[in-house]
């Protein structure tokens, strides 16, 4: 890198622009990642945050609970698996409607028996064991809705208090909330529930998988781990796939431009490289020099990008946007927008191997 | 083989036979050249415009392989040499000077000769002590952290001939190193490059349509027809 380094260090403006556009595209995709991440976190944290390990679902519902009904007595041939933890589980999206005017909630409402595992802090057992309400998600705290507070529930005559806040994150991006499971089956299908539930969810200990496939097979259920079961988060797919096929995008554009551009100065170095090759420099010579230029100018120009990025995720982080601060994705995007930079700019190196030494002195024939 | 290394000429074309696409035809630039250039003797060749001059330095230059006949750099014999060591034989025997000093305009004059070091992969120490000693010889000293915009016309040329002395080479070619000088620098530089060749026992061919390196040339050949004949009488 004898002459890249000083090449970079007297005529950095030319290379101001390209590290510019990396550098943009740079903070494009960490926002992205960030915002990627929080659409994420923000769709399926309710679920991340229950204890569960795996969902028992009827099968072909493909981790959508709308198109799972079960039965709790499904729960029993769980049971029978050693030291598992075992909880029928109730899932629908309902608008409440506050009776006292104020304003209507839309709400995520998880069933949940009373003492079951899924509701593992205090301040929801609590809530639970007593009267039937629903334990709202903190979140509701914040915007002023009290403990006592009624509401009618949208699709039913039924009417319940607020009886508790606790930390229950979010479902397809509408707030959770808990209630009892009879509470429940009572607001999905009023006085006929007969022990139906949308699944089971499952606490299973390590080397069950025999005895919960057994269980499986005898519930007439399909069992699924928890990362699968956020597939089913609506719209969960839908936006990663687009943040993906965006931050794809963003990748391809950055290489061609990293292309285009290294392609373009070594059509301008034409000369220069005979030159070198003149003086008895390898094309490996050449080569190195051009890739560690093209190197520093992407790495450079993409930790800038990524850092000024990281900065407006932190900031965004604050506010009411859906994003997340996460150094492994960060530092994967940052990594990915270097190598298909580098990628890109393998275009020039043909041109490069092809100049011939002879350019030196102007014989082109 | 009975030739001993002290007869062997450092550079030696061969039946060197070169043409190039013409309209329909191919025009023929060098005809069967044969040549030696003895180690320390300075060539001078002259020609015509598009007469192949630049081509016949481009093939003992190694800068291109002759579609017929043979270059010998060293004694050994090019024609059928691949790339790769066409590339290590330039490296090791060539060095050349250009017309309009042809440096690199991000390095200092210093860095110019380095960068020869360099690519031969010398260590760096000694390849500063290597130019700098260099810098002195040539009168550069005080401009060694002189970009060549930095430069005027003379000290280019003579940073050109300096980084073409930096790998101790056995053949030196100039192309037109006077070309973009007035006549008091070209005789400057012309004496300068001769001097060195001749302290130095390369063997020298230097490529011009211009009168000031004939006053320092040892032999001079003409250029005519893709055949090299006699130039007339040299100065010395």
């Amino acid at each position: 890198m004898f002459l890249a380094r000083r090449d970079l260090r007297r005529t950095w403006r030319r290379f101001v622009l390209v590290g510019a556009v990396v550098a943009l595209v740079a903070v494009l995709s960490t926002v992205l990642a960030g915002l990627a991440d929080g659409l994420v976190r923000d769709g399926t944290s309710g679920l991340r945050a229950l204890p569960y390990t795996h969902l028992a679902l009827e099968p072909g519902a493909e981790a959508v609970f709308s198109r799972s009904t079960l039965t709790e007595a499904a729960a029993d041939e769980f049971r029978s698996i050693p030291g598992a933890e075992v909880s029928p589980l109730g899932v629908s999206f309902v608008n409440a409607a506050s009776t006292s005017g104020g304003a209507s909630l839309d709400l995520a409402l998880f069933g949940v028996p009373a003492g079951s595992f899924l509701a593992d802090r205090q301040d929801a057992q609590d809530a639970l064991a007593g009267e039937p309400g629903l334990v709202l998600s903190s979140t509701f705290a914040d915007e002023g809705v009290k403990v006592g507070d009624v509401y009618r529930l949208g699709g039913s005559d039924v009417t319940l208090p607020v009886v508790g806040f606790t930390i229950a994150g979010s479902y397809g991006h509408v707030p959770i909330a808990f209630t009892s499971l009879s509470t429940w089956q009572s607001i999905a299908y009023g006085s006929d529930a007969r022990g139906r539930v949308s699944a089971i969810a499952l606490k299973l200990p390590a080397g069950s998988a025999d005895a919960t496939a057994a269980a499986a097979a005898a519930s007439g259920t399909e069992v699924i781990t928890k990362s699968r079961s956020y597939d089913g988060s609506p719209g969960f797919t839908a936006e990663t796939t687009t943040m993906t096929l965006i931050r794809g995008f963003l990748l391809v554009i950055s290489a061609l431009i990293v292309g285009a551009f290294f392609t373009v100065l070594a059509v301008q170095r034409t000369r220069q490289t005979g030159l070198l090759k003149a003086m008895g420099a390898s094309d490996a010579y050449v080569l190195r020099d051009g890739i560690g230029q093209m190197g520093v100018v992407v790495v450079g120009a993409t930790a800038v990008g990524t850092g000024v990025g990281a900065v407006m995720v932190a900031l965004l982080a604050n506010t009411a946007a859906p994003v997340e601060l996460s150094f492994t994705s960060i530092a994967l995007s940052a990594a990915l927008l270097i190598v298909t930079g580098l990628v890109g700019s393998l275009v020039s190196f043909r041109r490069i191997t092809t100049v011939e030494p002879a350019i030196a002195l102007g014989v082109e024939n | 083989m009975t030739t001993s290394t002290a007869t062997i000429a450092p550079l030696a074309l061969r039946d060197l036979t070169v043409s190039v696409p013409d309209g329909r035809e191919r025009r023929v630039l060098l005809d069967g050249v044969d040549l030696d250039v003895a180690a320390g003797e300075v060539l001078v060749v002259t020609g015509p415009s598009g007469s192949g001059k630049s081509t016949l330095l481009a093939m003992a230059g190694l800068l291109r392989q002759p579609p017929a006949g043979d270059v010998l750099v060293a004694g050994f014999p090019t024609a059928s040499l691949s790339r790769r060591r066409l590339t290590a034989l330039r490296r090791d025997h060539i060095g050349i000077v250009y017309q309009s000093a042809n440096l690199l305009s991000p390095l200092t004059a210093r860095e110019q000769l380095e960068l020869a070091g360099h690519i031969r992969r010398r260590p760096r120490r000694e390849v500063r002590a290597h130019a700098d000693q260099l810098l002195e010889e040539l009168g550069l000293a005080d401009r060694a952290d002189q970009l060549p915009s930095q430069l005027s016309g003379g000290e280019r040329q003579r940073v050109g001939i300096g980084r073409a002395l930096m790998g101790s080479p056995t053949v030196l070619l100039a192309d037109e190193p006077t070309a973009s000088l007035d006549p008091a620098l070209a005789t400057e530089v012309a004496g300068l490059l001769a001097a060195e060749a001749h302290a130095r026992g390369v063997a020298t061919v230097i490529v011009t349509h211009d009168d000031a390196p004939l006053r320092h040339a040892d032999r001079h050949l003409h250029l005519a027809a893709g055949r090299l004949v006699d130039g007339g009488p040299v100065a010395s």
